[in-house]
């Protein structure tokens, strides 16, 4: 019997398993894309619109968030638009990726699928990680035609039919890519949990590759897959080599998954469980059992996202250059003006680091918190319940230990940044800023943080709203200036209740309310916690 | 005397949404009694003991332990109670041995050298990690932070479904154990040898209400031998007698056959095959597994009956 025997069978099952995930993320990925495209000319038709946002995207600031703009060739609009985009939707792709590629091996194998389908069926011993590609390639393809067909229809000037399939491809391909890799990750363990953070740390460290070096030295930006899709330069120069770049990672990831696949057992990891202590003295609570579970994942986290924020505050004196500064500004400014101007574009940009500390706190945080309904829901929790542990004190356990980690996230986020930061810069920024940050981005990230304990107490099924809406608010901050979003919808994002600082005094009214809504979250999630029944696996 | 009686339900109901879980359930755990709970898979086992437990709340009629109302006083009532579920779930990264000290602590009680007995007798590797855990081994840890717990009752939810046979058995004297000692037990299962060697009463459930309760012996009115026979004459008109059930003959002469006798029919079905000339005879005694099935039979082709 072949080792890939019932491949496609087992595509079939893992298309009709995904379809309406699939279906929901093309809408999203395909759908906004397009629309975008479409309003596009509309926010940068004119040569005024065009040269006004190519200045902003030329900041060192922009392109650490958003990636290099082609510089020295006339711009057009759908030049604007591939900058404006490519980097984003390469994340969105690879996060899309991931979840499919877990879905599809990792997680099938924990629940037992797999051994049933490959015991109990004459499935090839690599059928199912053949069916895991084969999804990742069908569905990164009808991404591909949907969006070049899409966005080759909405005629926005300065596109090309190479471009737009070669964009359209290439965010395909990134995506198909970093999904294999998935694979690779979730041969080694056996928890689809771990393997979801060895996925997440390998896109974090390539995603920092493809920041510093875009400030850098954009040549040095070929190091990092992520930063592959810029070099496509679509829309001017239409590069072709990404794409076989793209796929040559792919197969070889395949390839190395696939090796790894045949010389493990199912069901197991290629790094080995060893074993522990046989008795425990510390284990007392929920608190205990909360920091022996979580406590050296939450310390990496602190200490990756310290490091994260260090690599931005490592760009700060390229960020604080001004762009475009001709001798007539600059004898009219001064070098006292300039050096004002500088800052005050730093210190927009560290708002701009706080909002994205917020998020990854806001995640990092949740993720802690929703083990409350995940523990319940895989029926952990039911052995300590029946212990004579109270409600009150596995809730405020588990939601104490999120709020504060959250706290602690952010502050490393903008230390790191703060102690780089000043060890490249002249003229250093005072800790206040980055404080006053601190102190309006933790009250969004607990408003967050209560709004999930309160979900986990009252209706624990739809706990995942916070993450959308997480992710919208984030979307919105990010994009909604440049995308010329009217000022009342941004309003629907939580970072900009309290984006003022380090600018600007922040909104007491606001900060305060914040606060008090945060509490009541809090508590209406208590009284639910109290009051619900708790659910079996 | 209400601390007499360790559980008391009363009429108690559960819905999940339209869905009636427990319609009317009613009994009671007396002090240092083993109560065997029987029923059928999705009959409302679980459910009602996630009710005792304070775990879920009731829709209607009340449940108490030791006198306290199981959902208001949980934690007063998990003090003293020590509970295995069916189905054990343990944290993946944590090592048995870490889990059940973990647990005592959490009922403020302390690994003892009953605890160690308990590792040795069901030969658990408490240092391996929870996630290598065969099912039946996450069973013997929950069973053993549950055993070495000293606490007056003990409720247990299909304890011994991924035990093997041994293991069963040290289940078995464990439960033997606590009895003498004047604990009280309340054991849910479908495996209804493990309940009749135990049980001192049995209370059975299904579709969500309590059909039968009442000791074993109470119970014979629905208890069927098992019969094999052989004869020198034919068993022809062996099937026509009531209280005969499910015949089966072993050769074309039916002089060899196989088949249930009700109790009460004994005498009459002893007689006929005294007639035939009995070479061998063999009865299985009636267990709880034949009562069960027989009632389900009766049912079943009651309503059968009605619904033609």
């Amino acid at each position: 019997m072949s080792a890939f025997a019932q491949s496609w069978t087992l595509l079939r099952l893992n298309l009709r398993k995904d379809w309406l995930k699939i279906f929901v993320w093309l809408l999203i990925l395909a759908g906004v894309f397009i629309a975008v495209a479409a309003k596009f000319e509309s926010i940068y038709g004119t040569a005024q619109q065009i040269t006004t946002i190519s200045n902003t995207l030329m900041t060192p600031a922009m392109v650490s968030l958003f990636g290099v703009t082609p510089s020295g060739v006339s711009l057009n609009t759908a030049i604007v638009f591939a900058s404006e985009m490519m980097v984003f939707w390469a994340i969105l792709m690879i996060i899309f990726n991931y979840s499919l590629a877990l879905g599809a091996s990792r997680i099938p194998e924990e629940n037992g699928i797999t051994e049933l389908v490959r015991g109990g069926y004459p499935v090839g011993r690599l059928a199912p990680l053949m069916a895991a590609a084969l999804e990742l390639t069908v569905v990164n393809g009808l991404f591909t035609v949907i969006t070049a067909l899409g966005v080759s229809a909405t005629g926005m000037p300065g596109i090309d039919p190479a471009g737009n399939w070669l964009f359209a491809l290439v965010l395909g391909l990134v995506g198909w890519a970093f999904g294999l890799i998935a694979l690779i990750f979730a041969q080694l363990v056996a928890d689809s949990r771990t393997a979801g953070i060895y996925n997440y740390l390998f896109f974090g460290i390539f995603y920092l590759i493809r920041m510093v070096t875009d400030i850098k030295n954009p040549d040095y930006t070929w190091l990092s897959p992520i930063g592959w899709v810029e070099k496509a330069e679509i829309y001017t120069y239409n590069r072709w080599t990404p794409v076989w770049l793209f796929l040559i990672l792919g197969i070889v990831a395949f390839g190395i998954a696939a090796r790894l696949n045949v010389t493990r057992d199912l069901g197991a990891g290629l790094i080995h469980i060893r074993s522990g202590k046989k008795t425990s003295r510390f284990l007392k609570g929920p608190l205990s059992l909360l920091w022996q579970l979580q406590g050296v994942s939450s310390l990496l986290w602190i200490i990756g996202l310290f490091i994260f924020g260090a690599m931005y505050g490592s760009v700060f004196n390229s960020i604080g250059k001004i762009a475009n500064t001709t001798p007539m500004i600059q004898k009219l400014l001064g070098s006292a003006g300039l050096q004002h101007l500088a800052t005050q574009q730093l210190l927009s940009f560290v708002g701009i680091l706080g909002m994205i500390f917020a998020l990854v706190a806001v995640l990092g945080g949740t993720m802690v918190l929703n083990r409350l309904y995940s523990d319940e829901r895989q029926g952990y929790l039911a052995l300590i319940q029946t212990r004579a542990v109270s409600r009150t004190k596995l809730f405020w356990a588990y939601t104490l230990y999120s709020l504060i980690f959250t706290a602690i996230l952010l502050w490393a986020g903008l230390m790191g940044t703060m102690v780089a930061g000043n060890a490249v810069l002249t003229h250093t920024l005072a800790y206040h800023y980055y404080n006053d940050v601190f102190i309006s981005m933790v009250a969004v990230a607990l408003l967050l943080v209560a709004l999930n304990a309160a979900f986990i107490g009252l209706a624990p099924k739809y706990h995942g709203v916070v993450w959308i809406w997480l992710m919208l608010s984030f979307f919105m901050s990010y994009f909604g200036k440049i995308m010329n979003l009217p000022d009342w919808s941004l309003n629907f994002s939580v970072f900009n209740w309290l984006n003022q600082a380090p600018l600007h005094a922040m909104n007491m009214t606001h900060f305060i309310s914040v606060l008090i809504v945060a509490v009541v979250l809090l508590i209406g999630g208590y009284i639910g916690y109290q009051k619900r029944d708790l659910q079996e696996r | 005397m209400q601390q007499t009686n360790m559980i008391e339900i009363k009429h108690l109901q559960k819905q999940f949404g339209k869905f009636q879980a427990l319609k009317d359930i009613n009994f009671e755990l007396g002090a240092g009694e083993v109560l065997g709970f029987i029923g059928p898979n999705g009959a409302g086992k679980s459910t009602t003991i996630r009710t005792i437990l304070g775990l879920i709340k009731a829709s209607a009629g009340s449940v108490s332990v030791f006198g306290k109302d199981a959902w208001t006083d949980a934690v007063a009532i998990h003090r003293q109670l020590a509970y295995v579920p069916g189905d054990v779930y343990l944290w993946p990264n944590l090592t048995g041995g870490q889990t059940i000290d973990m647990l005592l602590h959490m009922s403020q009680q302390k690994h003892s050298q009953r605890t160690d007995r308990l590792i040795k007798a069901f030969a658990l590797d408490t240092g391996k990690k929870n996630r290598t855990y065969s099912k039946g081994n996450r069973q013997k840890v929950a069973l053993i932070a549950a055993l070495s717990t000293d606490v007056p009752l003990y409720i247990f939810d299909e304890p011994t479904s991924g035990l093997d046979p041994l293991n069963e058995v040290i289940f078995q004297e464990q439960v033997h154990a606590l009895k003498a000692q004047g604990k009280s037990i309340l054991l849910s299962s479908h495996i209804l040898s493990e309940v009749e060697k135990m049980g001192d009463r049995i209370v059975i459930i299904r579709a969500g209400e309590i059909i039968e309760a009442g000791s074993l012996d109470s119970m014979r009115h629905l208890t069927r031998s098992q019969v094999s026979v052989e004869t020198s004459q034919p068993l022809a008109q062996l099937a026509q007698i009531a209280g005969v059930h499910q015949v089966t003959f072993g050769n074309d002469t039916q002089t060899k056959a196989e088949f249930g006798a009700d109790t009460e029919a004994l005498n009459t079905i002893m007689t006929y095959l005294a007639q035939q000339h009995i070479v061998t005879l063999k009865t299985t005694p009636p267990t709880l597994e034949d009562m069960f099935l027989r009632y389900y039979d009766a049912k079943d082709t009651q309503k059968a009956g009605v619904d033609l």
